[in-house]
């Protein structure tokens, strides 16, 4: 997890540079011993403290402008700076339709599919081609679902999303996504880690907190939160730091007041005791740190600190009933109940506090044609849970001025066959080849719809995007250079992007 | 993208097109000589990638033999073709082959002719034609490849401080860089770090005590043969492999269902209690199904290879899997015994080191050759009793009632189907966990595995035993039928896999076979072994001439005991690691270790009665300056415990700790909410008595949602292994410090102690608990501020918040105040940073 060091950190707010100074010793008398702790504490937070902070925040602590990679540990010595470019956006809200959503029910439609429909496909679409469930000889499926151009642009986009229908102008639809492997736990792990293997490789929400920190005062740097039946395929790998030091892995946001675990007090602590007892606390560990001199004892003090200071402000981000009746209607929210659109309220909120990466999971929609999971009934009923709270983040942060330089995207591990899958309804198995996710906010050229596939939807034939050029992407327009932020583990130099990755030119603005 | 024959049509046309641009009538009838024309050209154009010094893709151009050999990727001419021959489409750049070579300047149209022809003429060259010279391999001379040497100890100036030939080491570097060791650490503090290193768990104040008020020279030594000897040594050293075994309770992935294979963990703490030779100690765990006469224990330690995860999504391919695995333990067995990367060459060859693809896949061919089962391992009671024989017997029974049943197993799934559809969504609350998630799923989603809940429970059913009678009989013979545990282990196959290169890595594209060898820069396997088999790999791995593993493994234990390896990059010692700080220690450790019949227990011994361990670990301001990391040892390092010794001190100083030794997981309570976040939802009902208390290593762990408690700590995530953990100091650690239940009931067992075991007025009392705590005595500050805390807690506590917070069942002369107040205090204990820290 993330967080600027609560060491003399001055209040900032989200609209505040991203590097910024840190005070030089104020005005109270220093007495020598006071001093040479200090020095020896500044200089221990380059070396090896662990407490979560990228090294733009890191840079700043340095009072005396002394050189940052000396002081800094091999093993560390990528983490940025400063941005290697200008940050068109400052944070990332990534809505992720875990399960695979069909684009070809919402996004891309297909005359010549409808046209096909129930024959078996071509052979030379799927020669040397595996899939999860269906055969080779699966018949086409054309959709049910009616389609129709929105806003000025004539975005293309399915009557499913009557709410996201409101925003199409503020879009970028990309509908040839791609990605490499066909399983949901490997898939989700390659969209979130650029590598399909439980191999420990960090997610993006972790090298990013770990290039450029945080902004987030007393709220964890990357938070995850979800909604649906169950966790997402994968669990804590998902959001987990890998071979990244462990407090740049994400946090899981549970619903309700307690959404951090062992965010209360025990049992018959009211607040002023636990006040009484992070006092008492601190105070022996500052003996303790006159006594040994080890600035990990200040680091544990600050942490101490941070944790009472969290222990109200999370209960504050997650009790949504200060919001006005216009934003809990806008997003159709009620206080107490959890839903996606409640997280999406929530995702504004968090980014409002400096929250860098904030990361929804919606699960279930896995459509491969049972009762539950088809395209019919479970596809209408998914898409209702997500399409206002969308529509209305978007709406929300715009009207607000954060969507400027905050990234909205949506979409899953991959996409959906035109081949239907045969089972008790109707469905469609997983697609690696073409699918689509949309794209908001700091730096992205909105109101277009970028790539195409062919007739049946089956490949791309233009404008690819692969996970590994979507990282690249992303980086960029957060000023990181993906080539550039590396961490040196076993040996190598790894990145996000492991040995690919081009910046998607398209994408921007 | 083309597909393959579309390729190969225009390979040939481009061939063909060759033929009619150059073929002028004279040439093409002259024969193209070899020696001349040929071996002179590709080496002149190829050999600075494919000749003796570098062979990219296991490919060399200087040698006739070579060439028609080929390289991974298969044979590269087949004379008489050059269409077929994959020499000529790296040339062209055609067949989807990279062009060679790949910058410019590029073969001109002659010289691709000129090979064409030769190829066309049967590619004749003289018999027994040689390479230009042997192959080399580069970097041969990095430091780690090099043998072990013993160097005689370097001359020091102060000869007041070394206790042992580690401290000649140290105090030479030391005093080259112009620095003084520090003073050995007081008594309290020595016997809480060798306790807290070599056991885990604190010292009781009664140890200390006798540690303490023992005069004799020879106290310090006994007390490191009494701690080595305890049986909970092996608990501690167990964990530290565990987490290179990437050890976990369940198979990871999305189902992430659960396993069983504590025997396991078992064997790992009776090996290091029975303080095996670690080169006995890795051949069992690599191939002790495979020693001779190999005895039920032999065969539970290959269960090292086989914590691998296991993805049982719908869909998956398990061979794609399966071969995953088999790539982890090349990698696993690579980190773990000799500090190298070699997982980098899965795909290609090694960037740094000289480990090639091909490799790769010699090592990977040791271990492709294994079946993957379950071991009985029956008690010996069960042994005793001839309880295998009755299980046979009892299953024959019931074999015959199954067959009955599966004639009417249509009839049984129709009441099945039907029963589905009367399940109420409240019902199915109130279902046992699996059959509610196999409920869940849709029909087709079913697979056997995870619909076998939903069976079992409708087999037990009401309806299904009026229905089918025999269901009943063979539940009642079931029941009488022996049961035994089980673990994960590896036997291998009779007939051996194939192994191929995988092209790029990916399992579906081979190129060509291997069979099993090792690297060459390292010492080969002995030439007397025809065919080596995994078992030949596991005692190559601990070779005395393998210079690696003994480094590596000493290295390992130095990081225990002093924070850092003498090798910073514990699991990297090739050209990309960093060298070693100490080269001549390390290998005065690594040949101390061999020599002594590889005895962990001695060479810990050795580094844990040198002054260098035994200095205190107090910041200095000069080797702050001089040596910030610590780098050279001027000091001992202060370290945060692992995750799972956090539990396992507070445990010990409520006095709540169920000092158990091996035995299944447990489960100690843990937050509500732990399981929002997975796939499906897990098992955990909190453990009564005894096994709530025990220590952190035993607690279950689930794969997809890591026991939280430790995670936060930096417990690793048991996917890969984990040779070092990493040392977080974040708010989170506080808020399940102060917070969680489980620290909240050790804060309450620590006041019940002082409740009732303590003795005299609140200081007294305080001393006590400071001495449970930290074995030592509070300083006067700290005696008045705990005291402090104690006071404004008595005077603020309401009788009701005492209620809630005060240790149950106390006898009721206690106040509940009086109770919450000690219990509060006893919080702040367990929260201070020395708690937690081995000083």
């Amino acid at each position: 997890m993330t967080w600027p060091l609560p060491l003399g950190s001055p209040k900032r707010n989200v609209n505040e540079k991203l590097v910024d100074t840190m005070p030089h010793e104020n005005d109270k008398q220093i007495s020598p011993h006071d001093l040479a702790l200090q020095a020896v504490t500044r200089r221990h937070f380059f070396q090896q403290c662990q407490v979560g902070l990228g090294s733009v925040a890191l840079a700043s602590l340095m009072s005396n402008g002394a050189n940052v990679q000396a002081a800094t540990p091999a093993a560390n010595q990528s983490a940025l700076k400063s941005t290697h470019f200008p940050a068109k956006a400052k944070r990332v809200i990534y809505l992720f339709m875990a399960g695979g959503p069909s684009q070809l029910e919402l996004f891309d439609y297909k005359p010549k599919l409808q046209e096909l429909n129930g024959q078996v496909i071509p052979e030379s679409y799927v020669a040397n081609k595996r899939f999860a469930f269906i055969k080779k000889d699966a018949k086409l499926l054309g959709t049910t679902r009616k389609f129709s151009k929105q806003g000025q642009a004539g975005t293309e986009m399915s009557e499913l999303l009557p709410h996201l229908h409101k925003v199409a102008d503020d879009l970028c639809i990309v509908k040839s996504m791609a990605t490499d492997v066909f399983n949901h736990g490997p898939a989700k792990l390659f969209a979130n880690t650029g590598s399909p293997q439980f191999s420990g490789r960090p997610s993006f929400g972790s090298w990013l907190t770990y290039g450029i920190g945080s902004q987030a005062e007393d709220l964890p740097g990357f938070v995850v939160l979800q909604s649906g039946p169950r966790g997402p395929r994968g669990g804590s790998a998902l959001w987990g730091s890998g071979f990244l030091p462990t407090s740049y892995q994400g946090v899981p946001f549970r619903s309700g007041a307690e959404p951090i675990l062992n965010l209360s007090s025990p049992q018959g602590i009211d607040s002023n005791r636990q006040r009484q007892f992070v006092s008492a606390v601190n105070d022996l560990n500052q003996l303790r740190l006159e006594a040994m001199g080890d600035p990990e004892i200040a680091t544990r003090i600050a942490a101490y600190e941070m944790a009472y200071k969290m222990q109200s402000s999370a209960p504050e981000l997650m009790d949504i009933s200060g919001e006005t009746k216009e934003t809990l209607e806008l997003y159709g929210v009620e206080p107490g109940k959890p839903s996606f659109a409640n997280n999406c309220l929530l995702a504004r909120r968090l980014v409002e506090k400096g929250v860098r990466f904030v990361q929804l999971y919606h699960t279930d929609w896995d459509h491969h044609g049972t009762p539950g999971t088809e395209l019919g009934k479970s596809l209408d009923e998914r898409c209702a849970e997500v399409d206002r709270g969308c529509a209305a983040l978007v709406q929300d942060l715009k009207r607000r001025g954060l969507l400027e330089d905050t990234i909205v995207m949506w979409g899953g591990e991959f996409g959906r066959t035109p081949q239907g899958e045969s089972r008790d309804l109707i469905g469609r198995d997983h697609h690696i080849e073409a699918f689509t996710m949309w794209f908001t906010g700091g730096g992205i050229k909105t109101g277009q719809t970028i790539g195409t596939t062919d007739e049946i939807g089956y490949n791309t034939t233009s404008d690819r995007l692969h996970m590994h050029d979507l990282h690249a992407t992303l980086l960029h327009l957060l000023g990181i250079d993906h080539l550039k932020l590396t961490y040196r583990f076993q040996g190598r130099d790894f990145r996000l992007t492991d040995v690919h990755g081009q910046v998607f030119q398209k994408l921007l603005a | 993208m083309m597909n393959g024959p579309q390729f190969l049509v225009l390979a040939c046309c481009v061939l063909c097109l060759g033929q009619g641009n150059l073929l002028r009538g004279e040439e093409s009838a002259k024969a193209v000589d070899y020696l001349t024309e040929i071996k002179p050209l590709l080496a002149q154009r190829c050999s600075s990638c494919h000749g003796a010094e570098t062979q990219k893709s296991g490919f060399r151009v200087d040698s006739a033999t070579s060439l028609i050999q080929g390289g991974d990727t298969g044979e590269a001419i087949i004379p008489g073709k050059p269409a077929e021959s994959f020499l000529m489409h790296a040339i062209l750049g055609t067949n989807g082959a990279t062009r060679m070579p790949p910058k410019d300047p590029r073969l001109t149209d002659a010289e691709v002719d000129l090979i064409k022809r030769w190829i066309e003429q049967g590619a004749k060259a003289p018999e027994g034609d040689k390479p230009l010279a042997p192959a080399e391999i580069k970097n041969r001379n990095h430091w780690s490849f090099q043998p072990i040497q013993r160097h005689p100890l370097p001359k020091v100036q102060r000869s007041d401080w070394s206790r042992n030939e580690i401290d000649a080491f140290v105090l030479a570097r030391l005093e080259a860089e112009g620095l003084t060791p520090s003073a050995e650490a007081d008594r309290v503090t020595l016997i809480r770090r060798l306790s807290l290193d070599l056991l885990g768990l604190p010292p009781t104040p009664a140890q200390v005590e006798s540690f303490v008020s023992d005069q004799s020279p020879e106290a310090y030594e006994r007390l490191v043969d009494h701690l080595l000897s305890s049986p909970h040594y092996g608990e501690r050293m167990a964990r530290q492999w565990l987490d290179l075994a990437r050890y976990a309770d369940s198979n990871g992935f999305t189902r992430d269902q659960p396993r069983v294979i504590w025997k396991y963990r078992n064997w790992v703490i009776e090996a290091f209690n029975r303080n095996i030779p670690f080169d006995q100690f890795a051949i069992e765990q690599i191939a002790g199904d495979m020693l001779p006469e190999a005895t039920v224990d032999q065969k539970i330690a290959t269960g090292f290879h086989r914590n691998t995860l296991f993805n049982e999504e719908g869909g998956t391919d398990p061979e794609q899997f399966r071969i995953e695995s088999v790539v982890d333990r090349v990698s696993t067995t690579g980190s773990v015994f000799l500090g190298l990367t070699i997982g980098c060459a899965q795909c290609h060859d090694h960037k740094y080191d000289p480990i090639s693809q091909r490799e790769f896949y010699q090592l990977f061919a040791f271990l492709n050759n294994a079946d993957e089962p379950k071991l009985e391992v029956p008690t010996p009671e069960q042994i005793a009793a001839g309880a295998e024989a009755a299980r046979t017997e009892l299953r024959k029974k019931i074999k015959e009632l199954e067959a009955d049943f599966e004639k009417q197993r249509p009839a049984f799934e129709a009441e099945l189907a039907a029963w589905e559809k009367t399940v109420t969504e409240e019902q199915k609350t109130k279902l046992p966990i699996l059959v509610t998630n196999a409920l869940n799923l849709g029909l087709s989603m079913r697979t056997p595995e995870l619909t076998k809940p939903l069976i079992d429970y409708f087999k037990a059913h009401e309806i299904a035993r009026q229905k089918f009678p025999m269901l009943q009989q063979i539940s009642d013979l079931q029941a009488k039928e022996p049961t035994f545990i089980t673990t994960l282990v590896m036997k291998e196959r009779d007939k051996p896999r194939e192994t191929h290169i995988h092209i790029r890595g990916d399992f579906l594209r081979h190129g060509i076979k291997v069979a099993p060898a090792v690297p060459a820069v390292l010492p080969a396997i002995p030439a007397e072994v025809q065919q080596p088999t995994r078992l030949d790999l596991a005692r190559w791995l601990v070779t005395p001439q393998n210079p690696l593993t003994p480094r590596v493994t000493v290295n390992r234990l130095w990081l225990k005991f002093f924070g850092r390896g003498l090798v910073e990059t514990e699991n990297d010692f090739g050209l990309q690691g960093s060298p070693p700080t100490h080269p001549e220690l390390l290998d005065w450790l690594a040949s101390e270790f061999v020599a002594n019949g590889w005895n962990l227990k001695a060479i810990q011994r050795t580094i844990v009665m040198s002054a260098a361990y035994r200095q205190s670990s107090k910041f200095r301001t000069d080797l702050a300056e001089m040596d910030p990391l610590n780098k050279l040892y001027g000091r001992q390092s202060r370290l945060r415990l692992d995750a799972e010794l956090i539990r396992d001190v507070a445990l010990a100083a409520s006095g709540l700790l169920a000092p158990v030794v091996g035995g299944p997981s447990v489960y100690p309570p843990q937050p509500a909410g732990v399981f929002d976040f997975t796939q499906d939802k897990k098992p955990w009902i909190p453990a009564t008595g005894n096994d709530r208390f025990r220590r952190g290593m035993y607690t279950y762990l689930w794969r997809s949602s890591p026991y939280p408690a430790m995670t936060v700590f930096d417990f690793p995530d048991a996917n890969v292994a984990c040779t070092r953990r990493s040392r977080s100091n974040t708010p989170l650690q506080s808020l399940t410090l102060a917070n969680d239940q489980t620290f909240v009931e050790f804060a309450q067992g620590l006041a019940r102690r002082i409740l009732l075991e303590a003795q005299g007025d609140d200081t007294s009392r305080m001393i006590a608990a400071f001495h449970w705590c930290f074995g030592r005595n509070p300083s006067p500050a700290e005696l008045q501020r705990l005291l402090k805390m104690l006071e404004e807690q008595r005077a603020t506590f309401t009788t009701d918040a005492a209620q809630k917070i005060a240790p149950p069942n106390l006898p009721s002369s206690i106040a509940p105040t009086e109770a919450a107040a000690w219990t509060a205090v006893a919080r702040v204990l367990i929260n201070l940073d020395e708690f937690i820290t081995r000083e």
